[in-house]
């Protein structure tokens, strides 16, 4: 929902208790296929994804999304 | 009779009215008398051609080791800073039971570069609760300290081990919303968390597995107390740093709470993206939200040798983990070795433009001090080999003690960036003051703000600057009767010379516990630093005792600007 005052910018969310990427893309992104949707998801947000690439940052945990992410739901949007 | 008169100076009060000449006297703490005093006072400065400013106020540092062996903060007072801000980025050192004394050694050598050998031999760890850390530093406070309580330290205290593993749950969040209850009180200016920050084991610090809903129920807290919540967001990315700076306004606006956010940096490659920053906290502003941005004023110029791990490295896994976890061994075996020399080769080409830039700083042997001075592109050069390549091989042929620099990481724009430090939001600090120390000094910002913004870009006023560091900081952060040289205004003063003032040349000086090492800078045109009315430096005399206090106080119930 817009807020009076302030411009569009990219659109995000808060993870819930216990989410993964695919729980995020059926959430999120209803309309794709789940595996396209959880794609574009760990496109939209290396900053998550690349952590378990890395080696670092990721609790040792398969899944690398912490409580404290950000999730982007949307590409950057265009300058 | 007053205790102590400053005569002829130029006063900036710290107002950003413009300078006037007067007298400024002091008796006991306050200031009692701004005009033309003629009466005799038992001590007397003559401060003709100089300016007399409040003492400046450091908004983020992590001086809460070093001030357990050394309550001035060396060298941040003979800088001109009465105050410092300590526990940023989710890490203080109280409250912390001892089964995790630790584990806090380990982050803080991480996160902020401490030696372990400093903790080892600089530390007697005689305090658990927040409240007996302030009774165990006040006892040789020299400069006034603020200090935050850090978020990752009350989720280990509450949760143990499990801090570091999940969210909490509806009695861990009660229990660290009691624990900060009780910081506050016993004194603490509020809150610090971080978003990106990694304990020694590269794993995320406790702060980052809380969600949304802990957040806010601390946050709830500090708006009992009106206090603050700093954080580190994002910094790399501006998309998710304006994500969390909305997320901080609506802390702000639903608990009525200051918050800020740091570091901002401002360089060749980001213009656009801090405007699209600066433009959220502009309309978050305009809402009603404080979002203070913080911005250091110095450009980043990081010292490093392989001998101790470097953030310049982190975002290169491979270096990192054997610059972290490696002996010294391991890391020229690592060099020396065909295959691990082509890997880590193959992952610092991801960032190119760095390596020929960097200049060979240090070096034991005789062969390679011709070296010295200059770039790694000017050494690959003559070398007939590549500029990490160089890198590499100069540090084989030191045993590990060859020493290089990155300058200019950071900021690189110093005419954008005095515009920056110019914007009414912007809050002028991120020092990290006594933090990576052997990477680089982290002191004399504020010279530099004097020195180069002021006098030689003529990017802000003297007393725009003067505002920004004093009675601004004291606002955000609900320090009261701080930040002004006005009468009945608790006497933190800095006597200095705006023709002269700078910061020193950056040094490598052996005066960490443990025989550590630090990069330090001395000041420059900084005559007199008085703290509560004593006179802490001089310029002749050095360090005096003085008696630093902790800030805001358990008295004070200022809400913050």
């Amino acid at each position: 929902m817009a807020v009076e005052g302030l411009t569009q910018v990219r659109k995000s969310i808060l993870p819930s208790e216990g989410d993964t990427w695919n729980e995020i893309a059926k959430r999120e992104l209803p309309g794709l296929a789940e595996d396209e949707a959880v794609a574009k998801l760990q496109s939209w947000n290396l900053h998550v994804f690349m952590r378990a690439a890395a080696g670092m940052g990721h609790a040792g945990s398969a899944n690398p999304i912490l409580p404290s992410d950000v999730i982007f739901v949307e590409p950057p949007l265009a300058s | 009779m007053h205790d102590l008169v400053i005569r002829n100076g130029n006063v900036v009060d710290g107002s950003g009215a413009p300078a006037y000449k007067a007298d400024v006297a002091v008796k006991g703490n306050r200031i009692v008398e701004i005009g033309e005093i003629t009466g005799a006072a038992r001590e007397e400065i003559d401060a003709t051609d100089k300016v007399v400013t409040p003492g400046f106020i450091d908004p983020h540092t992590h001086f809460d080791a070093q001030l357990l062996w050394d309550g001035c903060a060396k060298p941040a007072l003979s800088h001109g800073v009465t105050t410092i801000v300590s526990g940023n980025c989710s890490l203080s050192l109280a409250p912390l039971k001892a089964k995790h004394r630790m584990k806090l050694v380990g982050m803080f050598n991480q996160i902020e570069e401490m030696p372990l050998k400093a903790f080892e031999e600089g530390v007697v760890w005689d305090w658990e609760t927040f409240s007996e850390y302030i009774t165990r530093i006040r006892k040789d406070l020299a400069i006034n300290v603020a200090p935050l309580v850090g978020h990752s330290v009350i989720r280990l205290w509450v949760m143990n081990d499990a801090a570091m593993e999940r969210t909490a749950t509806d009695a861990e969040i009660a229990g660290m919303q009691a624990v900060l209850r009780q910081c506050l009180e016993a004194g603490a200016v509020g809150l610090s968390t971080s978003y990106v920050d990694m304990d020694e084991r590269l794993q995320p610090v406790p702060s980052r597995f809380a969600d949304a809903r802990e957040i806010d129920a601390l946050a709830s807290v500090l708006g009992e107390f009106g206090r603050v919540l700093q954080i580190v967001p994002e910094f790399y990315d501006a998309d998710l740093t304006i994500a969390r700076l909305d997320q901080l306004a609506e802390t702000s606006l639903k608990h009525n709470i200051p918050t800020t956010f740091s570091p901002v940096f401002l360089n060749a490659d980001n213009v656009d993206a801090v405007a699209r920053v600066m433009k959220r906290v502009d309309e978050q502003f305009a809402r009603g939200a404080r979002v203070w941005p913080q911005v250091q004023t110095r450009p980043i110029d990081i010292s490093f040798s392989f001998a101790v791990p470097s953030l310049l490295f982190i975002r290169f896994p491979s270096w990192y983990h054997i610059m972290r976890f490696g002996t010294p061994d391991d890391i020229m075996a690592a060099f020396a070795d065909k295959d691990n020399r082509k890997k880590l080769i193959e992952e610092a080409a991801a960032l190119a433009p760095l390596w020929p830039n960097l200049v060979f700083r240090h070096g034991k042997t005789d062969a390679n001090q011709k070296y010295i001075g200059q770039t790694l592109a000017e050494i690959a050069e003559q070398r007939g080999t590549t500029p990490v390549e160089a890198m590499i091989d100069l540090s084989l042929e030191e045993d590990l003690d060859a020493h290089f620099l990155a300058s200019g990481m950071g900021h690189n724009d110093s005419a954008a960036v005095g515009g920056l430090l110019n914007h009414p939001h912007v809050h002028i600090g991120a020092s990290d003051g006594g933090a990576h120390i052997l990477s680089f000094s982290t002191y004399g910002d504020t010279g530099y703000l004097f020195s180069h913004f002021v006098r030689d870009l003529k990017a802000m006023s003297l007393e725009s600057a003067v505002k920004k560091i004093t009675s601004d900081t004291a606002a955000i952060w609900g320090i009261p009767e701080r930040g002004l040289l006005q009468p009945g205004y608790v006497a933190d003063i800095t006597v200095f010379d705006p023709a002269t003032v700078k910061r020193g040349e950056e040094k490598f000086v052996n005066d960490v516990p443990g025989d550590g090492y630090r990069y330090v800078r001395d000041s420059h045109g900084i005559e007199t630093v008085i703290v509560s009315g004593a006179i802490a430096w001089t310029k002749q005399g050095g360090y005096k005792d003085a008696c630093g206090e902790v800030l805001p106080g358990p008295e004070a119930k200022t809400v913050a600007a």
